[in-house]
């Protein structure tokens, strides 16, 4: 596998002015003359879809929802960033550029971040004209607020529903052109095939999830902004639906796959209550900024909160990290109560929560100023867990939450494949090992709105596309395998509906790649991934049939895809003999338990390439070149 | 934890697909937790259903957190069930008692059909969205964001609009069937924003016209809408919407 | 030429409403009058004759009259458009339905009202407007007044109009659009007010009813006897 991340050359400012001029344009004229498949509506689908149908090419999206508005962007609450240093605190798109490397572990494309940084501010702008309700000041301009550990005030925010209100802005672009006539959404449809014909992505196979029916759509370039894969560990705070089908699809026709072991843990979320859990929910980590964590001294103490005494309480964070205290970044708060839970401090009926206690802001502030503040979180808390967060602490535990990994791209968000493009959350992102809060929404629309546009246009423009038609060979090819897969599927006559396989594969991910791995538990999982394979071929319950609406028999390939996939993440782990973001190996820490980088050994991403079934993958590297920014260690103490 | 576990009767609408005729039926559940969720002990059930080879009840949801607005069940005659201005994935199993029969119903109206037992096709409200509910704006093409002041109070005021998710509980619950609220929400969101001013004439008449090409009802300004929303959206919009589609088509050139 | 506008007021759900609103503030205004006029009963014979023989003289009065009967048709045409429709587009099938606290008694009612003052206002027609008017206008009321068959008509058809103007006042208000944080509590409170004041016509004829009249009379006399002695 050639990986080749064209990047531009020139000075990091000049980059993209650079490459934008180089690129190849496509004649206003002869854009409709080009099919475009978006597979996904999130913020990077929709984003794509409204400015491609802008630009006049012809745009066909498909979404798995009954709409383009369900898509998971919408469940983002805290915010997104931008450079505009409205505070005047000191902000420029080289500071924020600095704090993506940076919190990013230097595990990501200098090249891409800088460009991330770079167009930020046009989002803003552009959201603004949309009509995206962000929050205001009483002048009329826009608020701001700070975020994730970051030292300025670059968030922009619309309540706690900056993701709604941002997916629903895109969307409704995108339902502009819908009316324009450019573009075309297909809902109620999933990808199940990638199809290439001269080694180029030239269309998908989709599955209409209401009738069944598999269909042909051929195309120019096809577009993957299909999310992330939290979901292998079946409990996260990906919606249900959330899958890694259609990049893994892609990864099996060509396209590498990197960084798959980088995933992202959030701290504050409501704990698991029991096996019959089916997702997690993430409250904003802006509770931190008055919460205060804790378990009880003792291991096993099993009295109330509210009757262990102030000097029997650990609040652990503040005790390891003076400096930061309760607002040190993600990953390291999430290992700290990991290790609290492990140590058998963990409270609550199954001992797999610390304490988030606000008594003493409360005391300090008023309950009036904290529930004006957070009063949503709360309600949301005591929906949740019956529990009044104002009379007794929160309980809380980390959750898998976003996933830095994905399809390699190069810095025109291409694939490995010519013609297959990822953005958003579905490719290997812009955030390295660790991505800093309210960023993955501006990678989402940055990539939509305001990358894509260009380096589609160069692509196209550039390659001698011949023509290609939904009753190609290929397309019929691609559509009996899909076929013969679900066929298989539902031909299965076990025990165990794919919930179950989903929720043992994810047993075994949590506990043996989830916050802290080591050599052996990543063995211990390649292990048994194969096992629960062995079982999902032996004895997985369908039922149903292939021409309806099924949505057993639609979990079944998720579930299948996620098994194949755990596999690939766990390898990855096991190479990454280094701790580095949200990825910790045990071996790789200070004498003090902190994450140790090895830049000498693996600064790089790992891109992973399909070898065949039953084959191992081979792994491919893209070094990283830190020219501006240079490697230190984080420190948080 | 399991001392508490109870049972309940589920009575759920199943439909083979759509146009067909469905009917209820009853399923027990037992072992159930109060502190699952609503949607989690149809999970229960479903995953039931499927080991002894029978055909789970399709119902939608996604998110499981209340912003997606995929999920929406009728849940003992109550719109996304019994807690106030919340989705039904937000309910929890503690609302109930051992021994409860639950009826399950999906939304019932004629502008949103029965794909398949709880699943209905909302798209009526998609093409109400691509007759208007936008800003005609190109990427690229904005000004500076903090270019044009905002009254901060009609900021707020257009982000409650704005909180609609498109669940359609609105249309479930309303007496008539009518979209009103839904509509509503984007027309007055966007007209309170002085970046959806230029284009408000033109977008009010269109949203409603197609409104009412969907077949929606009217609206008999019951308020049923505004009681059951799950955002708290108000019927203030309504009104904006009537004073806006009034304005356009009196006043406007159009 | 473009009709457009005029279109749109027939064929849109909100046009068609707005339609209704209208002709339904116009009807009420019409209807405050009417109580007003209906107070002069209280007054005495000479004051309601009076009042009558002044709005007979109006050379304008058949037009006022053909104006009202067309403000009557048009919210009942519109009403009727409405409710088909609402009729055929609402949800049906629910097994259970619970209301949210959206509906009121009035709102609910809505249709059920009409039909009684519709009912009533037919009646009332025939038998006031094309009635006996020999006996002079104050003496047929009050005639009519004194009998409790028709009193309970009456005051059925009053209770009807309390209860359709309880939502049908500030109903109006939402359609046109007239809302607003500050007044809408007002226009509520005004409405529901401007309801109750309709049992106006309700009370004077249980009035006339029990004989207050007579009792009332009777009592001057008997302070005039008791100044004369």
């Amino acid at each position: 596998m050639k990986l080749d991340a064209k990047i531009p050359s020139g000075p990091i400012e000049k980059k993209w002015d650079k490459h934008r001029f180089d690129l190849k344009l496509v004649n206003p004229n002869n854009k409709r003359k080009f099919d475009i498949i978006v597979v996904g509506s999130g913020l990077a689908g929709a984003g794509a879809a409204a400015s491609l149908g802008e630009l006049g090419y012809n745009v066909k999206v498909f979404t798995m929802h009954d709409s383009p508005r369900r898509a998971h962007s919408i469940a983002a609450q805290g915010g997104i960033n931008a450079a505009k240093n409205y505070p005047n605190d000191g902000d420029s798109v080289w500071r924020l550029f600095h704090d993506t490397v940076k919190g990013g572990d230097y595990r990501a494309r200098e090249a891409n971040v800088y460009r991330l940084a770079q167009v930020s501010n046009g989002i803003i702008d552009h959201c603004v004209a949309l009509g995206v309700p962000f929050a205001r000041e009483y002048g009329g301009l826009l608020s701001n607020r700070s975020f994730g550990g970051a030292q300025l005030m670059r968030t922009f925010y619309a309540r706690g529903q900056t993701g709604q209100q941002l997916l629903l802005g895109a969307y409704s672009a995108m339902m502009r052109q819908v009316a324009a006539g450019t573009v075309k959404v297909f809902p109620r449809r999933e990808m199940t095939e990638l199809v290439i014909k001269n080694g180029r992505a030239r269309g998908i196979i989709a599955r209409d999830l209401v009738t069944g029916r598999l269909e042909s759509h051929a195309g120019h370039a096809v577009l993957l902004c299909t999310g992330g894969y939290s979901n292998v560990f079946y409990l996260s705070t990906n919606a249900a639906t959330c899958n890694v089908s259609a990049a893994w699809t892609a990864y099996k026709k060509g396209a590498g796959f990197a960084n798959p072991c980088f995933t992202q843990i959030h701290p504050t979320c409501i704990p698991r209550s029991g096996d019959h859990q089916s997702k997690l929910t993430l409250m904003s980590e802006s509770l931190r900024n008055d919460g205060r964590v804790w378990v009880p001294k003792n291991k096993g103490d099993r009295r109330s909160a509210g009757s262990i005494p102030e000097g029997e309480r650990d609040y652990f964070l503040e005790r390891r990290y003076p400096a930061f205290g309760n607002l040190v970044p993600r990953d390291i708060a999430s290992r700290a109560a990991k290790t609290e839970v492990d140590a058998g401090k963990g409270v609550g009926p199954t001992g797999q929560s610390v304490y988030l206690d606000f008594r003493d802001s409360i005391a300090r502030k008023g309950e009036d100023k904290i529930r004006a503040e957070y009063g949503n979180l709360f309600d949301m808390y005591h929906q949740i867990t019956d529990e009044n967060g104002y009379k007794v602490p929160m309980r809380i535990y980390p959750a898998p939450h976003y996933t830095m990994g994905g399809l390699w791209v190069d810095y025109d968000l291409m694939t490995t494949v010519p013609g297959l493009f990822a953005m958003g959350e579905a490719n290997f992102s812009d955030h390295g090992a660790n991505r800093l809060g309210a960023s993955a929404l501006m990678q989402g629309l940055a990539d939509g709105f305001f990358i894509i546009p260009y380096t589609l246009g160069g692509y196209l423009a550039g390659s001698k596309l011949e023509a290609a038609a939904d009753s190609d060979p290929e397309f019929g090819r691609a559509a009996g395998e899909a076929e013969a897969r679900f066929r298989r599927l539902l031909s299965s006559k076990g025990k165990k509906p794919p919930s179950e396989l989903h929720r043992q594969l994810g047993d075994v991910m949590w506990n043996e790649c989830g916050m802290a791995r080591n050599e052996a538990s990543l063995k211990r999982a390649l292990v048994k991934i194969p096992e629960i394979r062995e079982e999902f071929r032996e004895n997985l319950a369908v039922g149903g049939g292939a021409e309806e609406l099924n949505q057993t028999l639609e979990r079944a390939a998720r579930v299948e895809d996620f098994i194949d996939f755990a596999e690939l993440l766990v390898r990855d782990a096991l190479e990454r003999r280094e701790s580095c973001g949200g990825h910790f190996r045990e071996e790789s820490c200070t004498p003090e338990g902190e994450a140790r980088r090895d830049d000498a050994g693996f600064s790089h991403a790992a891109v992973w390439e399909h070898a065949g079934e039953g084959k191992a993958p081979l792994l491919n590297k893209e070094a990283l070149e830190f020219e501006h920014i240079k490697p230190s260690e984080r420190s948080y103490k | 934890m399991s001392d508490k576990k109870f049972g309940v009767t589920v009575r759920a609408w199943r439909q083979a697909g759509p146009g067909e005729k469905g009917r209820m039926e009853s399923y027990k559940v037992e072992g159930v937790d109060p502190d699952m969720s609503f949607l989690e002990m149809l999970d229960v059930l479903n995953e039931d259903l499927v080991k002894r080879g029978q055909s789970p009840i399709a119902f939608d949801s996604d998110c499981r957190e209340g912003i997606c607005g995929c999920c929406g069940l009728v849940v003992n005659g109550d719109v996304h069930g019994p807690d106030e201005h919340s989705t039904v994935c937000q309910l929890h199993m503690r609302r109930f008692r051992d021994g409860d029969v639950i009826t399950v119903e999906p939304w019932r109206v004629k502008s949103f059909p029965v794909l398949r037992d709880l699943v209905v096709d909302r798209s009526s409200l998609e093409r109400i969205m691509a007759a208007g509910g936008y800003v005609s704006v190109n990427t690229g093409a904005a000004p500076d964001a903090n270019s044009i002041p905002v009254d901060k109070d009609d900021a707020e005021e257009a982000m409650d609009a704005a909180a609609c998710i498109g669940c359609g509980a609105c249309v479930a619950a309303c007496p008539n069937g009518a979209a009103m609220l839904f509509t509503g929400a984007k027309i007055s969101q966007l007209a309170l924003l002085p970046q959806g001013k230029p284009e408000k004439a033109k977008r009010a008449l269109a949203m409603v016209e197609a409104m009412d090409a969907e077949g929606f009802g009217n609206c008999t300004n019951e308020y049923e809408c505004e009681a059951v929303c799950p955002k708290e959206v108000k019927v203030a919009n309504i009104a904006r919407m009537n004073r806006e589609f009034l304005l356009a088509n009196f006043l406007s050139k159009r | 030429m473009d009709i457009g506008f005029v279109r749109r007021v027939i064929f849109t759900s909100i046009g068609r409403k707005f339609v209704m609103a209208v002709t339904g503030l116009a009807l009420g205004a019409f209807i405050l009058v009417h109580l007003a006029g209906n107070l002069l009963l209280l007054k005495g014979e000479a004051a309601y004759d009076g009042y009558v023989a002044l709005l007979l003289a109006n050379p304008l009065i058949l037009y006022a009259e053909l104006g009202l009967a067309g403000l009557f048709l048009l919210h009942i045409a519109t009403a009727a458009w409405v409710r088909w429709e609402d009729w055929r587009n609402a949800p049906s099938g629910y097994e259970e339905r619970k209301w949210q606290g959206g509906r009121t008694v009035g709102s609910a009612t809505m249709l059920y009202t009409a039909a009684v003052m519709l009912a009533f206002l037919v009646y009332h027609i025939i038998d006031f407007r094309f009635g006996d008017h020999s006996v002079g206008f104050y003496r047929m009321v009050t005639d009519a007044f004194r009998d409790p068959v028709f009193v309970s008509f009456y005051v059925a058809g009053a209770l009807a109009l309390v209860l359709h103007l309880s939502h049908g006042m500030q109903s109006s208000f939402q359609t046109l659009g007239l809302s607003h944080p500050k007044y809408t509590p007002f226009i509520k409170f005004g409405g529901l007010l401007f309801a109750l004041a309709m049992t106006g016509f309700a009370m004077i004829s249980v009035y006339f009813l029990l004989e207050l009249d007579h009792k009332k009379v009777e009592h001057h006399y008997q302070v005039a006897a008791t100044e004369a002695r």
